[in-house]
């Protein structure tokens, strides 16, 4: 368990004052740029100061501002893969993981690197210099690198963020599976909400320098506590309305959005009619029909015409216009199927309980 | 026309080649700090070492001669290690000379280190090195093109030593005098083809180094 609380002030106004504790498993760091993601990373490696605060993992202390201790970086045993991974230029992937073997004997060294390498599919890859190599396989070579040291914890930064959708998939399920058997702590920045909802076990939500919510990812992107949350997660239908008319008997509200031009059923929150709210639909919670859908539980049914369809790695988006313009997410087999395109007459459908009402902020 | 004496030469090089020596490691050490650590003083400390690109080499010999003679510090100190003096001996025209290639070495060395990417150092760090092993497994590797331009310049700009070294080592033919001294000498004393020999044969050898570090140069930067 890593335990981190740390509070550190910049020249220019920045603060950054976070708590959070990473159990063994995935937690993801997920925010804006400059949330102060990174920032977090590098206190708890070492290579930044904080002014204040504790930073400690499975007991041991690493840092403690109140008892004087800072561990040196060396000491830390912390796995770091850097945003531009930080290969040494001057070795060849074996020598960059031997390099970070050092508790090792020497013997033992170049075995071990060369099983870690084979453990992250770049065997063939292990006498040739970073430049050599192509973006994803120095992706694993900085894995492995990582992992050599026999480190505590391991934190990566943004580690993706440049690869392809099927490299990027391949090494989160390497990253996955390997992680099953060591259980190490794993911080994992991204701004990708698809590598947060894929990797993550825990996520941990940044907004300027502070963590505004915390908790299993599909918990935290899928129920904001906030609609700047929201926002932040990509729940891509977020719309501003007006409460129609509240049925208490029914348990559901009627919220106007679009100016009017789309009713929605919400569930019964505790705003009164005419307050004015943002509503929350996940993409993936809205079904699309070709013809009008009849004898569905769902209550709310809206007719509209395909405005859009953007193509993706796990699912495509097709944004809707019916009053306002929403999105929902689909297989490529349904696209096909249905043969969804621009300007085609479809339903939406999605339940009640798939609303979600915030007071606006 | 008696022989030409190459032994000027052959001090120069000798004492080159010392300098040098001396000057790499004591350079290379100044250029880290200066490239790497904040300290009080950083700018100052830079600017000693320019000191002697910019000062009339007589400024710069009497310095030394202050502090390696008989009764300065640095020569009462070698004096009662070694058992003789430093000054007008070949030794101190080794100092002499490693104090005029000092700023050379320092100003390109430091540039070199100040160019290694300072997060390869952090990520050395943290797989558990400690600041000895980053300098000598990532920053010097990386640096080194540049380290060894530079000690082929300090090596050129000690071979051609006048001024300071002809106040602190004298101009002792057969001991201390070198290829730049013997030139002044010979020119001062109507001795014309010898003077002419000795800097055709300084200015080839300095050719040669500098055309080698150009190459060196160039090749890093492709």
């Amino acid at each position: 368990m890593l335990d981190v609380r740390i509070r550190k002030a910049f020249a220019g106004g920045f603060a950054l004052d976070v708590e959070l504790a990473a159990p063994p498993g995935v937690t993801i760091l997920f925010g804006a740029s400059g949330s102060g993601k990174t920032l977090t990373l590098k206190a708890i490696a070492g290579l930044e100061r904080p002014d204040e605060g504790r930073v400690s993992v499975g007991g041991e202390t690493l840092f403690d501002s109140a008892r004087g201790v800072s561990l040196p970086v060396r000491l830390r045993r912390v796995g770091y893969v850097f945003q531009n991974l930080a290969l040494f230029p001057h070795m060849t992937a074996r020598e960059n993981v031997e390099f970070a073997a050092a508790r090792l004997p020497a013997r033992e060294r170049r075995a071990r690197a060369l099983a870690l390498l084979e453990q992250f599919g770049v065997a063939h890859a292990a006498d040739r210099l970073p430049r050599a190599v192509s973006g994803g396989e120095a992706q694993r070579v900085a894995l492995a690198r990582a992992l050599a040291g026999e480190p505590r914890l391991l934190l990566l930064d943004e580690p993706l963020s440049a690869l392809d959708e099927p490299v990027k998939l391949g090494i989160i399920s390497d990253l996955k599976a390997l992680n099953r058997g060591l259980r190490l702590p794993v911080l994992y920045v991204t701004h990708s909400r698809e590598e947060a909802v894929g990797l993550g076990d825990r996520a941990v939500i940044y907004e300027r320098g502070r963590v505004v919510a915390a908790g299993e990812p599909l918990e935290v992107f899928g129920a904001p506590v906030k609609a700047s949350v929201a926002r932040l997660t990509g729940v891509e239908n977020l719309f501003e309305g007006v409460v129609e008319a509240r049925d208490d008997e029914a348990g559901t509200m009627r919220v106007s959005v679009g100016g009017g031009g789309c009713v929605v059923e919400a569930p019964l929150g505790r705003q009164a009619a005419g307050a004015r709210v943002t509503l929350a639909v996940r993409s993936g919670d809205i079904m699309l029909a070709t013809s009008e859908p009849r004898g569905l539980s769902a209550r709310n049914v809206l007719p509209g015409r395909v405005s859009r369809v953007e193509p993706g790695a796990e699912q495509t988006l097709v944004r809707v216009r019916s009053g306002v313009e929403w999105v929902a997410g689909v297989t490529r087999q349904s696209l096909h199927e249905l043969q969804l395109e621009t300007g085609r007459p479809v339903w939406l459908a999605f339940k009640t309980y798939s609303v979600r009402v915030f007071d606006d902020d | 026309m008696r022989e030409l004496d190459l032994f000027p030469l052959w001090l120069s090089l000798r004492v080159a080649a010392a300098a040098t020596l001396f000057v790499v490691v004591a350079g290379v050490a100044t250029a880290w700090l200066l490239a790497r650590k904040r300290f009080y003083g950083r700018e100052a400390l830079d600017a000693v070492v320019t000191l002697p690109l910019v000062l009339p080499p007589t400024v710069l010999g009497y310095y030394l001669l202050v502090a390696l003679g008989r009764a300065g510090p640095v020569g009462r100190l070698y004096e009662a290690v070694t058992g003789g003096p430093l000054v007008f001996t070949w030794r101190g025209a080794v100092v002499a000379a490693a104090a005029g290639a000092m700023p050379l070495m320092v100003k390109t060395a430091r540039a070199a280190i100040a160019g290694v990417d300072p997060q390869l150092e952090d990520a050395a760090r943290t797989l558990g090195k400690t600041e000895w092993q980053v300098f000598r497994r990532v920053t010097l590797p990386l640096a080194s093109r540049g380290i060894a331009a530079a000690a082929m310049l300090a090596f050129a700009r000690s071979l051609g030593d006048f001024g300071a070294t002809l106040m602190v080592a004298g101009n002792i033919p057969g001991r201390t005098q070198t290829a730049a001294v013997a030139i002044y000498d010979a020119t001062q004393a109507g001795r014309d083809r010898e003077a002419a020999a000795l800097v055709l044969l300084l200015s080839a050898v300095a050719f040669a180094v500098l055309y080698l570090t150009n190459r060196l140069t160039a090749a890093g930067a492709k």
